[in-house]
């Protein structure tokens, strides 16, 4: 077995996993929501980057911007629905709505791409690079790339910028943040366009490692449960740090046991976790 | 002072789950005035300012008409009310306790024309009128004292500009000698031009520094006048002065 070899496909994984994930992230760390139709919003990203890339002849660097509006205009349909719900923080009731959302999703999917799997393939997914006894594409390179730069200027406009200010603010109380001015509302509506963003993004690079199908979606909820509850809920670097080990934990238990329990380890090690640190890995408790 | 008032309400009223909490026909704050709010627990003080300012951490049923500078701002949004220089420090939770001093000071607001009557403070000012919160600016809210808290509460309402500052019960918590250097340090801010509505419910420091004294009892206005003439008032002396009249 190649050890190394696992080493890369965990970090390509793993990128890949907090790609995914920080999306929710910063959904729930600032409006401390949660968003069951992540999954298939993943999915919409995919296909609306295939439809442009294989349908449309886009090119693919214009496809992903393409499919991030979409996403974005996904959440801000999605917040525009649940804003009551919203800002009672009505969690029982946003969990069955984005649900439902996800559901409808698919349906609308299957509706207008067809049930049939499709393989969205990129200029980048198809070149491979051969070193030594390693192998990868292109298109792992740029999950790798894309990530570490998301992550870092995630982190920069978080901590250093007006509107990253202006988020954290709303995070810790967004009652407060109404008498500082702050239109509580517009943040949140800001907070779910980033989110249907970043999961696009996400997709148009990710999926083009795996055939892609509507009825995906739930693998994807699960990786970015895992992710954001390990990273310590709301935290950008424990995101980042979660889904890196969550790649590297599935590549390697993948090669040494079998790929089949990858999944149900991951869950093991969580309730492992949680049990000792339940904050999650967090850098900090108020973690950012 | 002058006579013109910058916040007026007229026939406001909060209630909440159909019970009647402030029942106000009219309140007006004169342009750099300061006026006291008093009475017991449960007598609808802090319902007033927040009903001033369309805030709650419940859900009231608020009616009636708030004015800023004439203007009505009842149909506004909180945030908005906050925009136009109502702004509120509330009592309890009054700064973001995970930010830095310095973040809780920086401006949440890019509108550099604040219109009539209304100056935002710099930092520089802010630190001039608190030190200590210059000393503890790396530092988060959380780490900070019950006065330094209320210090950076009032610190934070300057930044945003305020034509109307309302204050709600600031001597919470605090030791004799703060109580006195907060409502104090309000008392010059009314003096270089702020007017201010502020809910207190020790009377004796209150009534030291207000220009005028309301008196609320079960949402509603039992008396008001001059701070001088409600010291004498028997409602005020016996209840919250200790004095016994005859």
């Amino acid at each position: 077995m190649n050890l190394t070899q696992q080493l890369v496909n965990g970090i390509v994984l793993g990128h890949a996993y907090a790609l995914i994930a920080i999306g929710w992230t910063v959904l729930l760390g600032v409006a401390r929501l949660v968003n069951f139709g992540h999954g298939q919003m993943y999915m919409l990203g995919a296909f609306v980057t295939w439809y442009g890339v294989s349908r449309l002849g886009l090119p693919y660097i214009v496809s992903i911007p393409f499919a991030m509006l979409a996403g974005v205009a996904v959440g801000f349909i999605m917040q525009r629905v649940m804003l009551r719900l919203t800002l009672k923080q009505d969690l029982v009731s946003i969990m069955i709505v984005t649900l439902g959302f996800g559901y409808v999703l698919h349906g609308a999917a299957a509706l207008t791409f067809g049930s049939t799997g499709q393989i969205l393939e990129t200029p980048l997914s198809t070149q491979d690079i051969y070193w030594g006894d390693l192998w990868f594409t292109y298109q792992d390179i740029a999950i790798v790339i894309v990530a570490i730069l998301f992550f870092a200027a995630l982190k920069y406009t978080i901590d250093r910028t007006r509107i990253g200010r202006l988020a954290r603010m709303v995070a810790e109380d967004p009652q407060l943040a109404a008498l500082a001015g702050i239109n509580v509302k517009r943040v949140y509506f800001g907070v779910f366009a980033f989110e249907g963003a970043a999961v696009a993004l996400a997709a148009a690079l990710v999926a083009p490692r795996t055939p892609i199908l509507t009825s995906m979606g739930f693998d994807e909820v699960i990786v970015t449960f895992v992710v954001v509850v390990l990273g310590g809920i709301g935290s950008v670097t424990g995101s980042y740090l979660a889904g890196l080990a969550l790649g590297l934990f599935t590549a390697f238990f993948g090669a040494f046991v079998s790929p089949a329990y990858a999944t149900a380890a991951a869950f093991a090690v969580l309730i492992a976790v949680l049990v000792v640190r339940p904050g999650g890995l967090a850098v900090s408790p108020g973690g950012r | 002072m002058n006579n013109r008032p910058v916040l007026e309400a007229k026939d406001l009223k909060v209630a909440y789950g159909g019970n009647l909490a402030l029942d106000l026909p009219h309140l007006a704050v004169r342009e750099r005035e300061l006026v006291g709010v008093v009475g017991a627990n449960g007598a609808g003080k802090s319902t007033l300012v927040n009903g001033l300012v369309g805030w709650s951490r419940g859900t009231p049923k608020i009616s009636g008409k708030v004015l800023l500078d004439g203007r009505d701002i009842s149909g506004l949004p909180t945030h908005e009310r906050v925009r136009s220089g109502l702004l509120l420090i509330p009592e309890g939770k009054l700064v973001f306790t995970q930010m830095t001093v310095e973040e809780n000071l920086s401006s949440t607001s890019d509108e550099t024309d604040l219109g009539q009557g209304r100056r935002r403070y710099s930092t520089d000012e802010v630190y001039g009128l608190f030190p200590r919160l210059h000393e503890r600016r790396h530092h988060l809210g959380s780490q900070l004292s019950g006065g330094e808290r209320q210090m950076l509460g009032i610190a934070r309402a300057l930044r945003l500009g305020p034509r109307a500052l309302l204050l709600d019960e600031p001597s919470i918590g605090l030791a004799p000698r703060l109580v006195s250097t907060v409502l104090d340090t309000v008392r010059s801010l009314v003096d270089s031009g702020l007017t201010v509505l502020l809910v207190e419910q020790n009377v004796r420091a209150a009534i030291e520094v207000v220009d005028r004294l309301v008196l609320l009892e079960r949402g509603r206005i039992i008396a008001e006048g001059p701070a001088a003439d409600m010291r004498d008032d028997p409602r005020i002396a016996e209840a919250y002065l200790g004095a016994h009249v005859a």
